[in-house]
């Protein structure tokens, strides 16, 4: 601002310099000039009637620096000359001056000298005689002149800059001040300039409508925030270049971020050549999923592209827990592969046995052996089928009429159906049962009390006991049975609820168990909401007992 | 001008992330195919390492690129010289998880023993290559530090494996192939934890400007 004051300032006070020099200079000297022909005419004249009266005396009486007077004859020879030897001297007959005198009676004419510095003024006049006479006055041209006042012409400039300068800062700064003081966060309160105002007032609206802007973004971005807030899945925005724009606090736990994420390039807080890979190709392709370990648990990540208007602006990667469904996939998995060993081995048994009966391979007196051991194994796929039907039922959840029970007389019906089996193998069962009325489906407890039994059974040393006790407590109705049997080592506890899991392979065979038991009581106990409660441990007997909430 | 050049450097950043990443999946598809003994895992690393080596040359010109139209100093500079020298190791590390991947192969599928020494060196390995590479990630000097102290665990380690190849070519000398190639399998684990050092050693040099102790 200064800088452009003092520059026209400076201009315009260089251009009136200039022009005022100039025509002060030239009136000046046009002025000067006519004075001085009119004083070398009277001269001249002067001059001419002496000369006239006392001849060329009177010429060399003549004592006038400046002035010089030549006498010319009539063909132009000078007869004399006041500044230079007349001797020496060419004929003047050729001078303009002369000429015109010769002719007209007066001569006018002027010379500039071969520098330009002086200018001589010719007048001439013819005498009565014939002769002429010139009088001439040498004068400092208007270029001399201005090359001498030089020095002061500059030195008026530099006093004009050195002035324009001190104005320029003096009058920048009283301009500046108030603008400077300008309180743009209240445009509508300043009355600096008049001029100003229609430009704070349309600030003054920019700031209202900036404001308001601001106002809802901000809400937008609060709204999303509390809603992925509160998601369980993590979720992280990327812009086009892979730079977080935002994360939610699942995604920070997931991938333990430290500090503030936002701004940070995606792959600081993750960076495995999978996710690398996949983010790539979701910029090309629009959508990647991959599946990864984490901190023990198995989490799918979907990545997206988010385009707008046929430009790519960024990703949107969502996080999800997949523990339970990678679980369950390797739990149907392995039920799949179980189901058909299992279902392979007593037919293969079967077969074997019916071959070598086919064959005439058996002896008469074995038959009945080998028609018993197909009887037997017969009937255990029927039990295994029929486990594997009940269980697959309950799996699909299929709609049982629920009415009153009472689990104390389910109790005792499952037992009396157990206790054939128990004198088997001389196992004592002991009954203690309250009347206990559950709302649910008869079937489904039933299966509860048997399997339970028939483990506590199957699985109790000989001469062992059983106790079966029904009763109500605080929380609902509880259903404990009790054995003497070999129990459950403890690193095995966790897993005997999973389908066909057995504790000791050999022991289940010859006591003809499918390993679906306790899948069966899970699977039923979990319909009614009931908690399962397993105590045991190597040689010390098993406890298990089913809560059902009142 | 500056905007660009930040730029570049920002993109020179997330490119040694991408490689630290590769390294870190080479190495991890090197250690599954040795301890499973997994010759179809082994395959997968020949791909891998053709990507390692093209994205080394890709940040070498940058790194070149940007020196010369930038002609950064200071800590540009640092960063700029230290991921030339890091894609270096980083690139060495590729290679030998292949070379290791590359001897799993010819074990024909047979998996290292459950409790030999050989399976934590190639845990520590790996430690140290992500620790690096973390300590590049987050400007960490201790994490770097602790990466250049676990060097002795792995040196250490190289020893352990060593003697027990002793002992088991001593118990059955018919085994003396199987245990030679585990030996060569042990000294690339020990090669690739001193790249891992170098790394460490070059992301404290961009931090702190000394290198070993020293100033460049």
């Amino acid at each position: 601002m200064t800088k452009r004051i003092f520059q026209s300032i400076l201009l315009s006070s260089l251009v009136m310099l200039l022009i005022s020099l100039a025509i002060s200079v030239g009136c000046l000297y046009y002025h000067f000039e006519k004075i001085q022909e009119e004083q070398l005419d009277s001269e001249l004249a002067l001059a001419a009637s002496a000369v006239e009266e006392s001849g060329v005396g009177f010429l060399e009486r003549v004592e006038n620096d400046a002035l010089r007077l030549t006498l010319v004859d009539a063909d132009g020879t000078v007869l004399y000359d006041t500044a230079a030897d007349a001797e020496s001297m060419t004929n003047h007959a050729d001078r303009e001056e002369i000429q015109e005198a010769f002719s007209t009676g007066k001569g006018y004419s002027s010379r500039y000298s071969s520098t330009l510095t002086e200018k001589t003024i010719y007048r001439a006049a013819l005498l009565g005689d014939g002769r002429a006479l010139r009088a001439s006055y040498g004068r400092t041209t208007i270029f001399s002149l201005l090359v001498g006042t030089a020095p002061w012409i500059f030195l008026a400039a530099a006093l004009a800059a050195g002035l324009s300068w001190l104005l320029a800062k003096r009058l920048s700064e009283r301009i500046i001040t108030p603008l400077n003081q300008v309180d743009l966060d209240n445009p509508l309160e300043n009355d600096a300039y008049e001029e100003l105002s229609p430009l704070l007032t349309k600030i003054h609206r920019q700031h209202e409508q900036i404001d308001a802007q601001l106002l809802q973004l901000r809400r937008k971005t609060d709204e999303f925030e509390h809603i992925t807030a509160s998601m369980e899945e993590g979720l992280v925005l990327l812009d086009a270049k892979g730079k977080i724009l935002s994360i939610n606090p699942a995604a920070v736990a997931l991938f333990d971020v430290k500090g503030k994420p936002a701004g940070v390039d995606f792959l600081a807080i993750k960076r495995s050549h999978q996710m690398n890979h996949a983010t790539a190709c979701a910029l090309k392709s629009g959508h990647a999923s991959i599946r990864e370990e984490r901190k023990g648990r198995f989490y799918q990540f979907d990545v997206s592209r988010i385009e707008s208007a046929g430009k790519i602006m960024g990703l949107v990667i969502l996080a999800f827990d997949v523990s339970e469904k990678e679980s369950a996939e390797r739990i149907r998995r392995e039920f799949s592969a179980n189901v058909s060993h299992e279902l392979k081995i007593p037919l293969t048994s079967i077969i074997a046995s019916a071959d070598l009966i086919e064959n005439n391979l058996v002896k008469p007196e074995d038959m009945a052996r080998f028609i018993g051991h197909i009887k037997r194994e017969a009937s255990h796929l029927l039990t295994l089928i029929e486990d594997i039907i009940r269980l697959s039922q309950l799996d699909e959840g299929i709609e049982m009429l629920a009415e009153a029970v009472d689990l104390g007389a389910v109790a005792n019906e499952a037992v009396e159906q157990l206790l054939d089996v128990a004198d088997k193998n001389n196992i004592m069962i002991d009954l203690h049962t309250e009347h206990c009325v559950l709302q649910g489906v008869p079937r489904l407890l039933y299966e509860i009390v048997y399997n339970l039994v028939e483990n506590a059974i199957k699985y109790n040393l000989p001469n062992g006991k059983v106790d079966v006790s029904v009763e109500r407590v605080k929380d609902g109705v509880e259903l404990k049975v009790c054995d003497t049997g070999v129990g459950i080592p403890i690193k095995h506890q966790k897993r005997v609820f999973e389908r066909f899991y057995r504790v000791d392979e050999s022991h289940s065979k010859q006591s003809g168990g499918t390993g679906l038991g306790l899948s069966i009581v899970k699977h039923a106990a979990s319909y009614f909401d009931a908690d399962i409660a397993l105590q045991s441990g190597e040689g010390k007997g098993t406890t298990i007992t089913v809560t059902f909430p009142a | 001008m500056r905007n660009r050049f930040d730029e570049q450097l920002e993109l020179l950043n997330t490119e040694m992330i991408r490689m630290g990443a590769m390294c870190e999946e080479a190495i991890a598809i090197a250690s599954t195919a040795l301890v499973e003994g997994d010759t179809k895992t082994a395959a997968k690393i020949i791909p891998l390492d053709k990507e390692i080596d093209q994205k080394e040359r890709d940040i070498e010109n940058l790194c070149v690129k940007l020196l010369l139209q930038q002609q950064p100093v200071a800590r540009d500079l640092r960063q700029i010289s230290a991921a030339l020298k890091m894609i270096t190791d980083m690139e060495r590390i590729g290679d030998q998880a292949e070379d290791i991947a590359e001897i799993v192969t010819t074990l024909e599928g047979r998996m290292v023993p459950e409790h030999s020494h050989i399976r934590e060196m190639a845990k520590a390995a790996m430690k140290m290559v992500t620790d690096s590479v973390d300590a590049y990630v987050k400007h960490d000097i201790d994490l770097a530090e602790q990466v250049i102290a676990y060097d002795d665990v792995v040196d250490e380690y190289f020893e352990y494996v060593k003697s027990g190849l002793i002992e088991m070519i001593a118990k059955n000398p018919t085994d003396g192939e199987y245990a030679l190639d585990l030996l060569m399998i042990a000294k690339y684990f020990e090669r690739i934890g001193d790249h891992a050092t170098n790394i460490a050693e070059w992301v404290l040099y961009s931090i702190t400007g000394l290198h070993k102790g020293e100033t460049v």
